[in-house]
């Protein structure tokens, strides 16, 4: 991903005009193209104007409220330096700066009469819910008149008269954004290349034998199995662990594996396991645990997202045979693997050739084909299978 | 702690209902709590108000029962009234209660200042008497829920033994032979209800053209009629121009007609808001010309972060439930969660005078007024099986709904009660209202059998089109 965040949008502000906050205290959200942050207040003292609302994209480094920490209350005419606080410490996530100054003088302005906020969609009455339910028609799309903006029997029966919903407007989740304009960007920018084989997959019998934990108690996934092995593979192929920028093609000495994970009704993230060429299955299997735990828990950190060398994309379903992924930007392969099936195998290996039960799966690489070629891509593929055949689960795990 | 700021996100100035809940729900969410009170906390419902005052009419209750004891068989001979009893008996529940909402409090960490609380134009608040004065909290949000004092009129001196409101009353030991109730609305009927029936003979003056003027004519014409049966003088559409005290009792002066003697006035005129040293200068909040505070439908008045709930809001129900419900609105927009305004015109209303009252939604005539073209059933209690038995026949059920182009009863607008238990009765009508049932679904629910609920159903099935016994 890239390597430096330049913009994001003000998803909330925790703050008011007039509420006092503390230094480090969560001022606001926003949302960058990796993550959602809550940005700490540089300074203490009471926001008296807040420049960027929600909604709001603003630049690394603008300036979007001001903290007034001449300690005076909020509206009193206070006449004290401006102090520009310091940008934010985090360089990846975008420096929100806020500058703390004195506000403007004010004489005791009528206090504004709030607006009346008004819901969408809301139902009270579950009479109401049903007729619009036995009607096809989404409370969302109904604009209430009740209290609040609540939708009434009239409104309800009124919208139903119409028909039902042919169509909703679905505002789309800050994730999904997100995955929206990487994947646009990558497409459009990137010529996508894209390989896929077969292979063996005999080492996931082994594996249902041994059992799938770690001897640390570590569960242990298709995904990860396939991750060890194509993360060893690359130390032969170090053309596919690379960024490819401008017109900078970069190797990396260093392995960081992405791995992609699906986040319910809000797109996707691709948590970094940074360096893990060196590591055995147990590391690993730790490793893309930890990330996944934080995953849930939403915990995870801008740093946690950073970085990623290549990306493995694990099977999406038990029935999957392949999927032809979009390349995380700015690097030049993205592995996919197909779900592990059982089906017949021919052997080979006898004077006649034999059908028995055996273990199959796909493994796909969408590459950048501006530095890469078919014919790389399936070697590496090969590689990789020739990896899995001959792991060593014993002490791996 | 004097004059040092106290830092809450909340502080409540009012313990009474409005702003107990509101400590009570915004606790519960994880908010840290102050409520300024100058009194006891439960307010004016809890110890001057809706609960002393159920005490009183319960103790009616009874009092009829024995009387009627005869009916049943059972003969009770010397019965006499002891009403210091009933005042010790109101107050050991109103401690009792109020040492469980102490609790509750407390047990929420809710921080209650004894005092009066005045809001400054920063979100503080000072106390500025009782035990915690000099006191100053400071909130990321404020709610006033300072409440309301009884009214009086011009020429009547509150003088807590021969002219009273419901403050003193409630205090009474012993009543007087002769009342006369000043004002014919909900306290008025509760009051002139609780002392006819414990053998006092009682007037009631009203300069509006009938009493219960806010109910249905229908049901406020059952009240008018059992009050009538019963002895109460009822004079509407009076003009009161003062009274003349003389030796224990008074003669009150009404334009262009006899006088009224009596040993009591009970002046129930209303309620003002308590915003009499509420605001300092310059807090930006708007009072109106009836001394209310200004609040739109999710209690914000027009400072910001200063909310209203409860009686001193302008424009809405003076009753307890409602105070619940908007404090509930306020702490929700506090917390910035999504928040249904409360329905004015939809909340439950009771009034336990003998015969009861209890109403929600629109009255026949408000609902015509606002164009509704309506069909109306009505349903005597006379008729119902559990109404016999329990020996009290008293009572209309009516329902008033929108009506359809085959003229049968669509959306149910209002459900107004007069009779036995109609304040328990209200919850089904309550529902069928505020969840815009029709009629046909409504009546499509059954009541059991015998109950006094099965008016209502009845009522609910000729709106319907076709009931068992109504047409």
């Amino acid at each position: 991903m890239g390597e430096s965040v330049t913009e994001g949008t003000i998803t909330q502000w925790f703050k008011k005009v007039g509420d006092v906050v503390a230094r480090d205290e969560p001022l606001f959200e926003v949302s960058t193209d990796k993550v959602d942050s809550e940005m700490p207040s540089p300074a203490a003292g009471i926001l008296t104007e807040i420049i960027a609302g929600e909604g709001d994209t603003v630049q690394t480094g603008s300036r979007v409220a001001v903290i007034d920490d001449s300690g005076a209350p909020a509206g009193a005419p206070v006449a004290s330096a401006t102090t520009e606080a310091p940008p934010s410490p985090t360089a990846s996530a975008p420096v929100a700066e806020v500058a703390t100054s004195a506000p403007p003088v004010a004489a005791a302005p009528a206090a504004p009469v709030p607006e009346e906020s008004s819901n969408t969609g809301v139902v009270v009455s579950p009479v109401v819910r049903r007729i619009l339910s036995d009607g096809g028609v989404e409370a969302s799309s109904v604009q209430g008149t009740g209290p609040g903006g609540s939708i009434t029997r009239r409104d309800a029966e009124r919208a139903v008269a119409q028909g039902p919903t042919e169509e909703v407007v679905v505002p789309l989740s800050n994730g999904k954004r997100r995955m929206g304009q990487h994947m646009s960007v990558s497409s459009q920018s990137t010529p996508h290349g894209f390989v896929a084989i077969e292979v063996d997959g005999s080492i996931f019998a082994q594996l249902d034998k041994l059992g799938r934990v770690t001897r640390d108690g570590e569960a242990i996934t298709d995904e990860m199995v396939v991750s060890l092995a194509a993360v060893r593979a690359l130390a032969e192929f170090e053309s596919l662990n690379a960024t490819y920028v401008g017109d900078e093609f970069v190797l990396h000495r260093t392995v960081n594996l992405g791995v992609l994970r699906s986040i319910a009704d809000d797109g996707m993230l691709v948590p970094v396991v940074h360096a893990a060429a060196g590591l055995t299955l147990r590391a690993l299997a730790r490793r893309v645990n930890e990330l996944d735990e934080r995953l849930a828990s939403r915990q995870l950190t801008t740093d946690d997202l950073m970085g990623g060398t290549f990306t493995i994309a694990g099977s999406p379903s038990e029935h999957t045979l392949w999927t032809t992924p979009i390349i995380i930007q700015p690097e030049v392969a993205i592995l996919s693997m197909g779900a592990v099936r059982t089906v017949p195998v021919v052997k080979t290996s006898g004077k006649t050739p034999k059908i028995e039960v055996g273990r199959r799966l796909v493994l796909g690489l969408s590459f950048d084909h501006r530095v890469c070629e078919p014919v790389g891509a399936a070697s590496y593929l090969e590689r990789v299978a020739e990896l899995l055949a001959g792991m060593d689960l014993e002490s791996e795990r | 702690m004097a004059n040092e700021v106290q830092q809450f996100d909340v502080v409540v100035i009012g313990g009474g209902p409005g702003g107990y809940a509101a400590a009570l729900y915004g606790a519960a969410a994880g908010l840290n709590i102050a409520i300024v009170e100058f009194d006891k906390v439960g307010g004016t419902c809890l110890h001057r108000g809706c609960v002393p005052a159920k005490e009183f009419l319960e103790t009616a209750h009874v009092r009829r029962t024995v009387e009627h004891a005869s009916n049943f068989g059972i003969e009770a001979t010397g019965v006499t009234v002891d009403f210091a009893v009933s005042q010790n008996r109101k107050n050991e529940i109103v401690d009792r209660l109020f040492k469980g909402l102490s609790g509750l409090l407390k047990g929420r960490k809710v921080t209650i200042f004894s005092g009066t609380g005045r809001l400054e134009k920063d979100l503080t608040v000072t106390v500025v008497d009782g035990a915690d004065a000099g006191v100053v909290a400071k909130g990321t949000n404020v709610i006033l829920a300072a409440g309301s004092v009884p009214r009086t009129i011009p020429g009547f001196d509150i003088d807590g033994t021969l002219v009273l409101t419901s403050d003193e009353f409630l205090d009474l030991s012993a009543l007087p032979e002769r009342a006369t109730v000043i004002g014919g609305g909900a306290i008025g009927c509760e009051f002139a209800s609780l002392l006819s029936d414990m053998g006092t003979k009682v007037t009631i003056l009203e300069g509006l053209p009938s009493i219960l003027a806010g109910c249905d004519s229908e049901v406020a014409t059952v009240v008018q009629r059992s009050f009538k049966k019963r002895g109460i003088d009822i004079r509407v559409g009076v003009k009161i121009t003062g009274h003349t005290p003389k030796k224990g009792t008074t003669t009150i002066a009404i334009e262009g007609e006899d006088g009224v003697e009596t040993d009591m006035v009970v002046m129930s005129v209303g309620r003002r808001a308590r915003t009499e040293g509420l605001l300092a200068d310059g807090t930006g909040v708007e009072i109106n010309a009836g001394g209310f505070v200004v609040a739109d439908s999710f209690m914000r008045t027009s400072a910001p972060n200063v909310f209203a709930v409860g009686d001193v809001v302008a424009g809405t129900p003076q009753l307890a439930h409602v105070g619940f419900a908007e404090a509930i609105v306020a702490i929700k927009t506090i917390l910035g969660e999504p928040a249904v305004p409360v329905d004015y015109d939809r909340v439950p209303w009771a009034i336990y005078s003998n015969p009861e009252v209890a109403f929600c939604g629109l009255t026949e005539a408000a609902a015509k007024e606002k164009g509704y073209d309506v069909v109306v059933k009505k349903d005597p209690f006379g008729g119902n099986s559990r109404a016999q038995i329990i020996g009290d026949t008293e009572g209309v059920v009516k329902i008033i709904a929108e009506k359809r182009a085959d003229g049968s009863g669509g959306q149910i607008l209002g459900v107004h009660m007069a009779g036995p238990w109609v304040t328990e009765q209200l919850g089904a009508g309550y529902f069928a209202v505020n969840w815009e049932a029709t009629a046909e679904e409504a009546a499509a629910l059954i009541q059991p059998h015998p109950s006094l609920s099965e008016t209502f159903g009845e009522t609910l099935l000729a709106l319907a089109g076709r009931g068992l016994h109504l047409a």
